[in-house]
């Protein structure tokens, strides 16, 4: 500004205020950045969020029938959705509906026409199998295609082949939808072990090993 | 009563500086106050909704359909309310006028600034105020999407439920960000509380804010002349003030244009949360996003499935489509103003055929928009026979990237043909001056 340039040993005005402006926006910053956290709730495992484990048997999930035993006879090629139902720790029927990435497709094929990669072992006489609805690509519930050619998510048209393990087919879905192992009880349809491969909400093995584990913990 | 208003408020100086403000006489200078008007429809009839809407999707009994003792009908209080403003009188209209007011906000907008883009508008000093304006859009589509998502209905439920998979596919933070943003994981008991707070508080908040700053640097800078105004007086500022002159016209304008969206409320029924009922596992056969975001959308659909693992994160084909597409098409849009060379101050409004570059590239994009958007009706376009799952997407993305090219050089020798045209009436017009000598 002036052609002759103080000098002045001290700490010049502007540079105490523009220090002092940085540190006020800097510690403000961090307390905010803080307090945001107070925005993420702390996830309870609930019984009702729990993903399908051992011994739960299969309900119905549409809204007419919700809670009724799935048999046998209501299954077709026609996929019917299911939830889960287990008991809570005071041995309550509880249905897992309180997390939706746990609602589940059931098929009754003719016999020989589910073929690998689903695992045969864990299907009804090579009859019935069941996977999780949910697609891996953004989580919407899948539904019948109404081309006839197997599964398809109606949010941005991804193909499953609920024949062949429900492997991909078409559009963007990067895995398949995890098979869910199930045996024949009575006429009781019974889930016997976790979903064969990580479902969604999972990215990775790992992630999903240790919630399985978590899940254990708290429902033993 | 002026004089004692004067001596306390030097409404003299008020009207000087901004009362008597100059407005350009062009009809394409009434997009942003359409826009404007949106806006302040937006908010007197969202006072209005939210003084009946009950934020929070607790599960209530639904008094409409109540169900019985041993099995009572429950459904979230969000979705309740919104059946009740349905059942107010011209709750439903309301609710219309709320619906149609934000996608014609967005619409003028987008041609507002089509207007500012395809006239050089935006080069200096007017930079400043198109970067505002690109927050402005993209605030804008935000409190949109959080909007149609607080009737609760199926289709907010799988909106919201797409949203949350788009926002936890950031690679390393995105389920820390997802959770934060919604309230815990899907759908965590306090997602309509923490959404409505963000339709009624922050976003608006934040689009007030940036309007007045657009709106203050507007009047600071002026509008760019019209082409008329550099014959009338080279230099000067040209046009009716705003008071007396153009306010009139603009309450005309604000009082016709809301008239009419009223008559639309009252006869074109949009998003029925009846039809779509309160949240379930059955998927809404063909659920697509506004008009404004149907470009993601098909981004979406037509990309092919991938996953990169890179220092522990996932990159993932909806990231990609969703997060990382969008962001350049927006960072390109940002850069306008940066592409532009010239130094000058700008101040009079350009013809687009001047520019046949700018104006070309501005028609490419907007076509390529429009494919990607086409290409949003994918499973639409396959059940009606046109193409087959096999060919869709190869098809769509060769349409993706040949239609913006031929509508760019299509541009390009239209505006040659029409500067040789122009070219050989001022050499005819020329020609005959002489001989009429």
């Amino acid at each position: 500004m002036t052609r002759y340039k103080k000098q002045d040993p001290e700490i010049t005005r502007r540079k105490f205020i523009n220090v002092a402006m940085g540190t006020t926006a800097a510690v403000g910053t961090v307390s905010l950045v803080s307090a945001l956290g107070t925005a993420n709730p702390v996830f309870r495992l609930t019984p009702d969020k729990a993903p399908p484990v051992k011994g739960d048997v299969l309900v119905h999930a549409s809204e007419s029938k919700e809670g009724e035993l799935i048999k046998v006879s209501d299954l077709s090629e026609q996929l019917v959705r299911a939830w889960p139902m287990g008991k809570d720790k005071d041995g309550n029927k509880v249905i897992r509906k309180g997390d939706p990435n746990n609602i589940l497709a059931l098929y009754r094929f003719p016999k020989g026409q589910i073929v690998e990669p689903t695992k045969l072992d864990v299907t009804v006489d090579g009859e019935i199998v069941a996977y999780s609805d949910i697609c891996t690509h953004a989580g919407c519930s899948v539904a019948d295609s109404d081309q006839g050619d197997g599964m398809k998510c109606p949010c941005h048209s991804g193909q499953y082949d609920p024949k062949r393990g429900c492997k991909v087919i078409g559009g963007p879905p990067p895995r398949p939808l995890a098979q869910l192992p199930i045996k024949l009880e009575g006429d009781q349809l019974v889930v016997t072990d976790f979903f064969a491969s990580m479902p969604y909400p999972f990215l990775s093995e790992t992630e999903w090993e240790k919630f399985k584990k978590e899940v254990e913990e708290q429902l033993a | 009563m002026n004089q004692w208003l004067d001596d306390r408020l030097h409404i003299s100086r008020l009207n000087d500086k901004f009362l008597r403000k100059a407005f350009p006489v062009h009809h394409s200078f009434f997009l942003g106050e359409i826009t404007l008007f949106s806006l302040i429809v937006l908010i007197i009839t969202g006072i209005l909704l939210a003084l009946a809407y009950e934020p929070s999707n607790s599960l209530v009994v639904n008094t409409f359909d109540p169900g019985t003792a041993t099995k009572p009908n429950l459904v979230p209080a969000a979705y309740h309310s919104a059946l009740k403003i349905n059942a107010m009188p011209f709750g439903d209209m309301l609710r219309r006028t709320h619906h149609w007011m934000a996608n014609i906000m967005v619409a003028a907008a987008v041609i507002h600034m089509m207007r500012i883009y395809f006239t050089g508008a935006f080069k200096k000093p007017r930079e400043i105020n198109w970067w505002i304006g690109m927050l402005l859009l993209i605030f804008s589509a935000l409190t949109a999407v959080t909007g149609y998502i607080l009737p609760y209905d199926n289709y907010a439920y799988n909106t919201v439920k797409v949203v949350y998979a788009i926002t936890a596919s950031i690679p390393w933070v995105g389920d820390w960000v997802a959770q934060a943003a919604f309230a815990g994981k899907f759908p965590g008991a306090g997602i309509i509380p923490r959404i409505y707070g963000y339709h009624i508080m922050l976003l608006p908040g934040i689009l007030l804010a940036l309007t007045g700053a657009h709106m203050l640097i507007m009047i600071k800078q002026k509008h760019t002349q019209p082409q008329y105004a550099k014959r009338l007086a080279y230099k000067k500022i040209v046009g009716v003030p705003l008071i007396t002159q153009q306010t009139p016209i603009m309450l005309v304008l604000a009082l016709l244009f809301t008239g009419l969206v009223m008559l639309f409320a009252a006869f074109v029924p949009v998003h029925p949360v009846e039809f779509f009922g309160p949240p379930s596992t059955t998927p809404i056969n063909n659920i697509k996003p506004d008009w404004y975001l149907l470009w993601v959308f098909g981004a979406l659909a037509i990309i092919p499935s991938f996953e990169w693992h890179l220092f522990g994160g996932l990159i993932g084909a909806e990231f990609v489509g969703a997060l990382v597409l969008p962001g350049i098409v927006m960072a390109l849009m940002f850069a306008v103003p940066m592409l532009d060379r010239t130094t000058e101050n700008q101040y009079y409004a350009e013809n687009p055929t001047n520019h046949p570059v700018r104006l070309a590239a501005g028609v490419a994009f907007f076509a390529m928009m429009i494919v990607m958007s086409v290409a949003g009706y994918k499973p639409e376009l396959i059940s009606s026979g046109l193409l087959t799952t096999g060919n869709a997407n190869t098809i769509l993305w060769i349409l993706t990237l040949l239609v913006p090219a031929v509508s760019y050089f299509a541009v390009i020798g239209i505006v040659r043909g029409i500067r040789a045209l122009r070219e050989a009436d001022e050499r005819e017009s020329l020609a005959h001056a002489h001989a009429d000598d």
